[in-house]
């Protein structure tokens, strides 16, 4: 009977952690598939079966990386990313403060916040028809600027909203103490609410530049020049060109999450509670 | 002048001063264009403005509601397509936050590693996708040929119903991630001495779970589900990237299908009067989804 009981609580102890690796393999299977292509030889890639490469090769990541614009595109979505992460932020931090600070006192507001939160709640596809006739109109389709002002402007409604939230939670106490010592409201901004909202101001910045590194829809009909554009729709073009060669495919697509991978073990903790900004209470 | 510079000082100046660059671009770049697309759709725009564009009213609408077929086959599947990744994304992610609710080691990696289906750009999902379905040296296709489940290959993006199929499970995938964080969120509220009661009053796990713990996190349920149940309502890079809708629109969605119409047929009056149906079908639900944040706000 002793052993019985053990052996339950052996099995019951390895029970979510069996579960946990069966999970994340059957959920991991196409990127680590894809991965593991990636370095597969040209000569057996469209024949092999076999999951793991029989002959370890950079061939592909050679081609991708000196025969294609690859680093064009990713060069390309790394500084439109950091610009629109840049713009995106601080003008959030702007409107975050006057939402969160003011909106029991000045009429509005809370109309505003919920302006926010509709405009989340859009199709984009019921933009882009407008959007781009209007870009066109000026004359700025197929530059990086259309994109610039376009990106900005679609990760501001969350950002507002999370950069409210964030600063629900800072104390009034901050700004009383320094508005008795003196200080303007806007000091009081800059001087004191700023410099303890790093966990905040980081959540939004990821999450605008993350935006930018993903967004697929308005960069395809914006960015026609192939050196504009950024890397989905390089990838995507890429796709649609070469569609034998998978290999070049997998390797690219394998450089493309590596920069997310990174920012995702580094930043962990920012970009969780930048997912969870407003979907639960308390 | 003195009220003037009162108005100035006052809070209100403040708060919409701080407020006015990010209005500014909200308008000019969300708001003009939404009621500049709603008008496009009374009127028979073309995509080369190569000939005069006149007003057609509700020509476009009528033609949508009664004369296409395709409209209604892309709304069918957006609606099923819709319930069915909410509530498999909605599955897994309970699952999934069960599991990490219990007090297991290695937290953080499962974390990160669970994360990257929701990170990863669409553009990279849906070819790696592609890639492990596909009927040659797809490792899915490998994995049931050497159990035994099926004798050749299946051609899953080649089928109509595995198409859909497809779709619907890449939705789930690529979603449960927001849902289990909330949902694990939601799961670490319930109280521990809740659940202490409820066991020494006898109840075993079956019962803890339906009786007490889903319960407590009907709110999150609520919030999540309705917010997921939009995004991938107008969600338009999944579909269209891992299947562009076919084969042969079998898995059409109507954000796709508008997509099409303007930019693939020229269509754009048409086009807008897709994603106008689109948006007031949202419109319905949003003011839904606000007047449910209003009341949980209030409690």
């Amino acid at each position: 009977m002793k052993n019985d009981f053990k052996i339950k609580k052996v099995v019951y102890g390895i029970l979510p952690y069996a579960a946990m690796i069966f999970a994340l393999g059957v959920i991991l299977l196409p990127v680590v598939s894809m991965v593991m292509s990636s370095f597969k030889s040209p000569e057996t890639f469209m024949s092999s079966t076999s999951f793991f490469p029989e002959k370890f090769s950079l061939d592909y990541y050679r081609n991708v990386l000196g025969k294609t614009h690859f680093l064009k595109y990713l060069i390309n979505s790394v500084v439109i990313g950091v610009l629109v992460s840049l713009f995106s932020t601080f003008l959030s931090i702007l409107g975050g403060y006057a939402l969160s600070r003011f909106k029991k006192r000045v009429k509005g507001l809370k109309f505003y916040t919920i302006f926010l939160l509709a405009l989340q709640m859009f199709p984009v596809v019921q933009l882009i028809i407008p959007l781009y006739l209007t870009f066109q109109k000026i004359g700025i389709t197929n530059t990086r600027l259309s994109v610039f002002i376009a990106y900005s402007t679609f990760t501001l409604p969350l950002n507002i909203w999370m950069m409210q939230s964030y600063f629900d939670g800072i104390p009034y106490e901050l700004e009383e103490s320094g508005r008795i010592d003196g200080c303007s409201r806007l000091q009081c901004l800059y001087k004191l609410i700023v410099p303890v909202a790093g966990p905040g101001i980081s959540s939004v910045s990821i999450f605008a530049f993350n935006y930018c590194w993903n967004e697929y829809l308005l960069g395809s009909l914006l960015l026609k020049t192939d050196g504009l554009r950024t890397l989905p729709i390089g990838l995507q073009n890429f796709m649609q060109e070469q569609t034998t060669d998978w290999g070049s495919l997998m390797s690219a697509s394998s450089l493309a999450i590596l920069p997310v991978l990174i920012f995702l073990i580094v930043m962990q903790k920012q970009i969780i509670s930048g997912m969870m900004a407003g979907s639960v209470k308390g | 002048m003195k009220s003037l510079k009162k108005f100035i000082k006052s809070d209100t100046a403040f708060a919409w001063i701080l407020l006015a660059p990010a209005t500014l671009a909200l308008i000019l770049i969300r708001v003009l264009p939404l009621i500049e697309g709603v008008g496009i759709s009374f009127t028979n725009r073309r995509l080369l403005n190569d000939r005069p564009t006149r007003v057609v009213l509700f020509e476009n609408y009528i033609r949508v509601f009664t004369q296409d077929k395709e409209f209604w086959n892309a709304f069918l599947f957006t609606l099923i397509y819709t319930v069915f990744v909410v509530a498999l994304s909605y599955a897994i992610g309970l699952m999934i936050a069960l599991l990490m609710n219990m007090k297991i080691k290695f937290r953080g990696l499962f974390r990160v590693l669970l994360l990257i289906p929701w990170i990863i750009p669409a553009v990279v999902a849906a070819a790696s996708w592609k890639w492990a379905l596909n009927d040659q040296s797809g490792v899915v296709n490998q994995i049931l040929k050497s159990l035994h489940i099926v004798s050749s290959s299946i051609p899953f993006m080649a089928n109509p119903f595995w198409a859909k199929l497809v779709a619907i499970f890449f939705g789930a995938w690529k979603n449960y991630p927001y849902m289990a964080l909330s949902l694990l969120a939601g799961l670490q509220t319930v109280p521990e001495d809740t659940k202490e009661a409820a066991r020494i009053d006898g109840a075993n796990t079956f019962q803890l779970f339906f009786r007490v713990t889903l319960p407590q996190i009907r709110p999150v349920t609520v919030v999540c589900t309705t917010l997921m149940f939009i995004w991938t309502f107008n969600n338009f890079d999944n579909i269209y990237l891992l299947t562009g809708g076919g084969p042969d629109g079998a898995s059409q969605v109507i954000s796709v299908l508008s997509y099409y119409s303007a930019f693939a047929r020229m269509n754009m009056g048409y086009a807008s009067a897709i994603s106008t149906v689109m948006l007031v079908f949202m419109l319905i639900v949003a003011v839904f989804y606000i007047k449910m944040v209003m009341k949980e706000d209030k409690e």
